[in-house]
């Protein structure tokens, strides 16, 4: 004899153990699932990488590099040259005793040098970063001396927090490849020391519109 | 009575003339288009035959991809007179790749679109990029809000630039809904495209949520000498018409351990680029610095590219 009373019961029961199964499942699948999200791969990540051998390729050191006096987190680090780039360095080869002719003056003096940094209220001199001494180096307000290739130790004296940036990777950039040893641009690779903002000009291209 | 009969022409000779004409015709339109090729270069039409029996790239053994790649930079020789190199490197242990885009920074020169465009072979014909530049006004947060065709002096002052491209997310909603799986992640977290299994449904297109991929509505023109010759299978090789593509991180570039074209040619140093497991690399520097958002974080999508401010 079937009993409706029974069979509803168990058909409910069946329901009931089933669905609250099926949830639990799911949150199961979702917790210990392998997919981890990216922040949480990225923060396991802590163990150091061998950067020189991350990649299968020769990865060669550009020249005209130098190394930093600082380390970021990794360690040493190169920057770009600037001494190299500069045409007429040894600046000490005319800022000396010998006498110029005032016809030569004309030709090889600085009058080119427009100076746009520091603002209006406080605008630099020459002799804030070059030193009158030694002509061949810049010159800290402490007067010590700075090599021309690590401008960055100049440069950083006010802009420390953009130095802290360079440094750690967050201004500026890596020369050509990310993996192998890090070689970075050097500030007066992207700005020119006496006008350092970029000036405004026409973009290199522009996008069709998308609809 | 006799110039009637010159005029008029019975059924038999209508329908030799006729035959005849069509058998000469057809002939001549054959020879015209592609029968000449296939008479002339057999070796042509038998790489063509063999691409269309290939494998999908990732079912191919690595002897396999080798003779597919040697078949299509032959092709590309016998067809353009073009000596290109396709690579297959493969995706290396403990790489993530990560993309930082400063929006401080950027002052809108868009460099990166024309290297872009360089670099990955893209159709000059229907002006295809990957990269899009939207110039937003201050407290603006989202690109649809901004312009994406502006042609001025820049920077414009009272404004900010913030550049868009295919995000390689981690839980790519385009993998999904791929029908032919001729899209998927690797390991190191770019997303792919293999061009010849695509059928050109453009569901995935639907899907991004970020506007990152693009079709190939016509059939990609690039001037002969302004072709990359340095190709991936996967990245920048020669597309067809009728399938899409999309930004691949310079596959071809950055796993040979190089900077994308985009961040090698940014004037500003706006972009970041680098190993997201390497606790030492650029990018960590930057998650762990700086204040980073996502584009529509929301969406579950996992975007590995940050933007920040300084």
């Amino acid at each position: 004899m079937k009993n409706p009373i029974l069979k509803n019961s168990l058909f409910y029961g069946i329901w009931f153990c089933f669905i609250p199964g099926l949830l639990l499942l799911c949150s199961a699948l979702t917790v210990f699932s392998n997919e981890q999200d990216v922040a949480a791969r990225v923060k396991k990540a802590t163990q150091k990488l061998d950067t020189t051998q991350q990649v299968d390729a020769i990865i060669p050191l550009p020249k005209n590099i130098v190394r930093a006096h600082m380390e970021y987190q990794g360690g040493t680090f190169f920057t770009e040259a600037r001494k190299s780039e500069i045409t007429r360095f040894k600046c000490s080869s005319c800022h000396n005793n010998k006498k110029v002719s005032i016809l030569n003056a004309a030709d090889i003096s600085h009058a080119d040098i427009k100076i746009n940094h520091g603002g209006k209220d406080t605008p630099l001199a020459c002799n804030t970063c070059h030193s009158q001494d030694d002509r061949d180096f810049l010159v800290t307000s402490k007067t010590s001396k700075i090599d021309l290739d690590h401008a960055y130790d100049m440069c950083g004296q006010c802009h420390f927090r953009q130095k802290k940036d360079w440094i750690g990777g967050a201004h500026g950039k890596r020369v050509t490849y990310w993996a192998g040893e890090r070689v970075v641009k050097n500030c007066t690779s992207c700005h020119n020391p006496h006008s350092p903002k970029f000036e405004k000009r026409w973009p290199k291209t522009y996008s069709v519109p998308l609809k | 009575m006799d110039s009637d009969k010159k005029k008029t022409i019975d059924r038999r000779t209508f329908l030799k003339g006729a035959t005849s004409a069509a058998i000469v015709g057809g002939a001549a339109v054959t020879a015209g288009c592609k029968g000449k090729n296939l008479m002339n270069s057999s070796e042509t039409f038998a790489l063509e035959f063999q691409e269309y029996f290939k494998k999908h790239y990732r079912l191919m053994t690595q002897a396999e991809r080798d003779k597919t790649v040697l078949r299509l930079e032959n092709m590309a020789r016998l067809k353009q007179d073009l000596t290109v190199d396709i690579d297959t490197t493969g995706p290396a242990p403990d790489v993530l790749y990560g993309y930082a885009f400063n929006v401080t920074r950027c002052e809108g020169y868009m460099e990166c679109v024309k290297a872009c465009i360089k670099e990955n072979n893209l159709d000059r014909k229907s002006d295809t990029q990957y990269i899009r530049i939207f110039e937003m006004e201050h407290g603006q947060m989202s690109p649809d809000q901004g312009d994406g065709k502006y042609f001025h002096m820049v920077p414009r002052d009272g404004h900010f630039y913030m550049g868009v491209q295919c995000f390689q997310c981690d839980n790519p909603p385009c993998v999904k809904a791929c029908p032919t799986k001729a899209t998927w992640r690797e390991p190191d977290g770019i997303v792919v495209v293999d061009y010849d299994w695509c059928i050109g449904c453009r569901y995935c297109m639907a899907a991004c949520p970020y506007w990152g991929r693009r079709f190939n509505w016509n059939t990609p023109e690039i001037p002969t000498e302004e072709i990359t010759t340095k190709q991936h299978y996967l990245g920048n090789r020669q597309r067809v018409r009728g399938m899409m593509e999309k930004c691949t991180f310079c596959i071809q570039r950055s796993r040979k351990g190089k900077m994308t074209a985009c961040v090698e040619a940014c004037p500003t140093g706006a972009r970041v680029f680098g190993n997201l497991l390497d606790p030492d690399s650029e990018i960590r520097f930057v998650l762990e610095n700086k204040k980073v958002y996502r584009l529509k974080e929301d969406l579950g999508t996992e975007p590995k590219f940050w933007y920040f401010i300084d």
